[in-house]
């Protein structure tokens, strides 16, 4: 259900707030159901939130209409979406392709683009993106939102409300740049296959083996209808970016011997420790997810087949060097997703967990196709992804570099508020921020 | 020996005993006619030629008898072509295909129902017991004001709805016929919630710019049945106006600052079944449209019960207990609509049954009242009048209803239930919508005779008769044009949402 957050109606920085439905253009039928990967069923109390910013060239002169139309044809390839949740006999949670469709919210600014992204605050952010969740009326909740804010200037932001079951990031990401491509005429092609691309993890007959549970997820709940990852404390976000210069210097810092890391590696290692330090435990063992090669598809599936994986330091982070955690991130990542689907089938999809957050947890999403969104030929000049429902371990997300600032990266932090201010401290301490 | 009829009408004895009566009756003249005939054949045979010359020398041909006769030949025609009234010609009719962005699938109206009247559990109960049984299939269309949370209905949207689905059905009808704006001499538009100023008629004059001295109407509140008493307009207009166009749009308008918001179940009901739609008809009294047109008017009959109490209340627009203006539909809606119905059947029952029927209904008239009042009264085989049957979709009751009345056959009905699967109720448009389907199953031959029955709130029961001109070739275009070779569809009794 829609939370509204307390924070729109008292700004009044975003207004005339207009909700509707957008389906698909073809009857889907009254047969077809999608019964989501078991991952997908480990990830449905994470929800990510993107935003796309577009200068006023991309929507000029469009009404709502106009807007409207491509998004019919687009949603036809996408019947899983536009579903809503039903349960079986047994309470596994599937999806019914009732051609509901997604919501469609329109909103105004008087800020101008620029003024908006001066401002550079991440909570403000959250009103450009509706505040959705699955729940508690499983049957009448929808999947994603689409928000459509406009800019003084006429520039737009386009807010992606999207269920961590459906897929991840690069599925979130693959699915709006259908959108482009629905906009420019392409033609997109049968709808997206329902079938699974890996091989659900059945229970083995006889006795079962009850292992541990694997260290990347951690057991919440019973969340029952309403799935959302209540936390003790309140989760916030800020987000920084990293230019090329700064991250060239990191990683030389980092790799004096010559191994050189990846950007990735470098700002896991040294947030790592820089969190390490604020922190009164110790943060041995981190989640990583990073993209798979099935999850780098281009032909819209859609799919939770990122690879998520715990790396295990067995040396005081504090102590350390960042570059012997860099390796370890780079080298010493375990598969995890196996552990996580058996843990998930064993009590027959029901289990409630988050994985995001149990353990920090940070995401390599730079390869992650977001400015391959093309709205008439405009492509975004900025973006903002985060995740909402994350553990109080705190996520990082590792994201692209603003446009034109290709080599850089933005980092979008997700931490107890608590924390903010301590790491905002370490980082600039770090030279990471200014 | 009508308690006896009906046992026996099921064996197959006396179906054939009543087909040959049927043929004895209906074919009364020439079976009169042929043996006179013979009677003249053999006559001349038995004279021979010689004496049929001898004949026909002795006729005496005077030049004022020839004159005279022929003069009171000349104007008896004249006065018999004078007096006629004038053939009205349907040239063709198009309907609105609403776009796809305004489709309304059955979860979609459930979950924006429950948004909408959140809290009020009956009222949702209420709207999805009436779209389970409804006859609604998932394709119907809702214009786009109306796919907010909650719906934005100003006259800015009404007007935007209006334009589009009459535009487009406009455009098409202008495209199929070839007529040019400046043609058009009379022009009717119908529709009945929806009456801005300046009218939808000005509308249609200002985007098409149409004549200065063109005879515009504009027909507003008079409900579903409203469709028929434009092209009965259209008709007597066509009389007193020759070598004319009459271009009739009939529709109706949903968004509608009007529109109820309220619980009230009664009046509910209307949201759940109306639909967006547009048809547009050509009407010609021109002599050279008769080779072209596809229909030709053979008759108007319009019934209006307004006078009993219970038939004037039982379509009402008031306001609820809360104060909300929504159109309240009473409980004895069907009762009332067979009292209608039949009332119309009385009058149109002559004018198209043929001989054999109509003298069965008065030998049971005359049986009931002379002899015992228990016979059951005859109910004419109106199959035997019409080929094809176009029953206003106004609800999966009325339909049945007529079905059982009229005693037609499921093919007869199934342009209605088809329409108001595809299309829903789009109220005085959907007998336009229905004709189409038939012509786009190939199922209109010349000759055939097609009944178009509305019924309205007033309440009223306006029927018109067509002849089909020509066989209409498929594939027709036309709003079934993508989706005709989907139907006809089994339709359940539940749908489960």
């Amino acid at each position: 259900m829609v939370v509204s957050s307390p924070a729109m109606a008292a700004d009044g920085l975003v207004y005339n707030i207009k909700i509707s439905s957008v389906g698909p253009a073809n009857v889907t039928g009254s047969d077809l159901i999608y019964e989501p990967e078991t991952m997908g069923l480990a990830m449905k109390l994470h929800y990510i939130r993107g935003i796309y910013y577009f200068g006023s060239q991309a929507f000029e002169g469009l009404s709502t209409l106009v807007i409207k139309e491509p998004m019919f044809t687009w949603l036809n390839k996408y019947p899983q979406v536009c579903g809503r949740f039903r349960r079986t006999e047994t309470g596994r949670a599937y999806l019914k392709c009732n051609d509901c469709g997604v919501r469609f919210v329109e909103a105004k600014c008087d800020k101008t683009l620029d003024e908006w992204l001066e401002m550079k605050d991440a909570t403000l952010e959250k009103l450009l993106v509706r505040d959705q969740a699955l729940g508690p009326e499983l049957g009448f909740s929808p999947l994603v939102y689409i928000q459509l804010t406009k800019f003084k200037c006429g520039g737009t932001a386009v807010g992606l409300s999207w269920s961590h079951v459906l897929g991840d990031a690069f599925s979130a990401a693959e699915f709006m740049n259908m959108l482009g491509r629905a906009v420019a005429g392409y033609d997109l092609g049968q709808p997206t296959s329902l079938a699974h691309s890996r091989t659900k993890v059945t229970t083995p007959n006889g006795p079962e083996k009850v292992g541990d549970d694997p260290l990347s997820i951690k057991r919440v709940g019973p969340v029952g209808d309403h799935w959302v990852n209540v936390t003790k404390c309140k989760m916030e976000a800020f987000s920084f970016n990293v230019t090329p210069t700064q991250l060239s210097h990191l990683q030389s810092k980092l790799s004096p011997n010559g191994t050189q890391f990846g950007a990735f590696e470098a700002l896991s290692a040294v947030i790592w420790q820089c969190i390490a330090k604020i922190r009164e435990w110790d943060s041995n063992v981190v989640t990583i997810c990073k993209g798979s090669e099935e999850s780098k598809t281009c032909d819209g599936t859609l799919s939770n087949s990122q690879v998520v994986s715990v790396v295990n330091a067995n040396f005081q982070i504090l102590d350390s060097n960042p570059s012997e955690l860099a390796l370890l991130v780079q080298n010493g990542a375990l598969d995890e997703r196996e552990k996580i689907e058996e843990a998930m089938e064993r009590d027959g999809g029901l289990p409630d967990f988050i994985v995001y957050g149990a353990k920090l947890t940070f995401v390599n999403l730079e390869d992650a196709r977001f400015y391959a969104f093309e709205y008439r030929g405009q492509r975004p000049v900025n973006i903002s992804y985060r995740i909402e429902g994350v553990g109080e371990e705190g996520t990082i997300l590792v994201l692209p570099g603003p446009k034109g600032d290709d080599g850089g990266r933005s980092v979008m932090a997700i931490l107890p508020e608590n924390e903010i201010e301590e790491l905002k401290l370490e980082l600039k301490r770090e030279g990471l921020m200014a | 020996m009508a308690e006896i009829v009906p046992k026996f009408s099921s064996s197959v004895k006396l179906k054939y005993v009543k087909l040959g009566y049927q043929y004895l009756v209906n074919h009364i003249f020439t079976f009169f006619l042929i043996p006179i005939m013979l009677g003249v054949l053999l006559e001349v045979l038995r004279l021979g030629p010689e004496e049929i010359l001898l004949f026909w020398n002795s006729l005496y041909f005077d030049l004022v008898q020839v004159l005279c006769s022929s003069f009171l030949l000349i104007i008896i025609a004249t006065v018999y072509f004078m007096s006629k009234a004038r053939s009205i010609y349907l040239v063709d009719f198009s309907c609105c295909k609403p776009p796809v962005t305004c489709r309304v699938p059955f979860s979609k109206f459930m979950e924006h129902s429950r948004l909408i009247h959140k809290g009020n559990t009956k009222s949702i109960d209420f709207q999805m017991r009436i779209l389970e049984r409804s006859g609604l299939g998932e394709e119907t269309c809702v214009p786009p004001a109306m796919h907010y949370i909650p719906p934005t209905p100003t006259t800015g949207a009404a007007r935007d709805e209006a334009e589009a689905v009459i535009f487009s059905a406009i455009d098409s009808l202008m495209e199929k016929t070839g007529i040019r704006p400046k043609n058009i001499d009379i022009l009717i538009v119908n529709c009945s919630v929806f009456s801005p100023t300046p009218s939808l008629s000005a509308m249609v004059v200002n985007k098409y710019k149409l004549r200065s001295n063109i005879k515009s109407f504009n027909l507003s509140g008079m409900g579903c049945s409203a469709g028929l008493i434009s092209i009965d307009l259209a008709r007597d207009l066509l009389q007193v106006h020759h070598n004319s166009y009459a271009l009739v749009i009939s529709t109706e308008i949903l968004t509608s600052p009007n529109y109820y918001k309220g619980s009230e179940r009664a009046m509910l009901l209307p949201n759940c079944l109306f639909r967006m739609g547009a048809a547009a008809i050509l009407l010609s009294n021109k002599w050279r449209d008769s080779a072209r047109a596809k229909y030709k008017l053979l008759h108007v009959v319009r019934t209006h019960k307004g006078a009993d109490d219970k038939a004037y209340r039982c379509v009402y627009e008031q306001e609820d207990n809360e104060g909300k203006v929504g159109i309240n539909l009473s409980k004895d809606l069907m009762v009332i609509a067979g009292e209608a119905l039949k009332s119309n059947i009385t009058t149109i029952g002559p004018l198209v049954l043929p001989a054999s029927e109509q003298l069965l209904f008065l030998f049971t008239l005359i049986g009931r009242k002379m002899f015992n009042p228990k016979w059951k009264p005859y109910i004419p085989d109106f199959k035997q009048a019409f080929e094809h049957f176009c029953i206003h979709a106004g609800g999966r009751a009325v339909i049945d209803e007529l079905q059982k009345n009229l005693q037609l056959s499921a093919e007869h009905v199934e342009a209605s239930r088809m329409t108001l699967h595809r299309f829903g109720n789009t109220s005085s448009s959907s007998l336009w919508y229905e004709m189409s389907y038939i012509e786009a199953k190939g199922r209109m031959k010349k000759g055939d005779r097609v009944w178009q029955i509305a019924f309205g709130s007033g309440f009223k029961c306006n029927s018109a008769v067509w002849k089909c001109n020509r066989t209409i070739k498929t594939p027709t275009d036309g709003p079934w044009q993508d989706c005709i070779d989907r139907y006809p569809v089994h339709i359940p009794e539940i749908v489960k949402l």
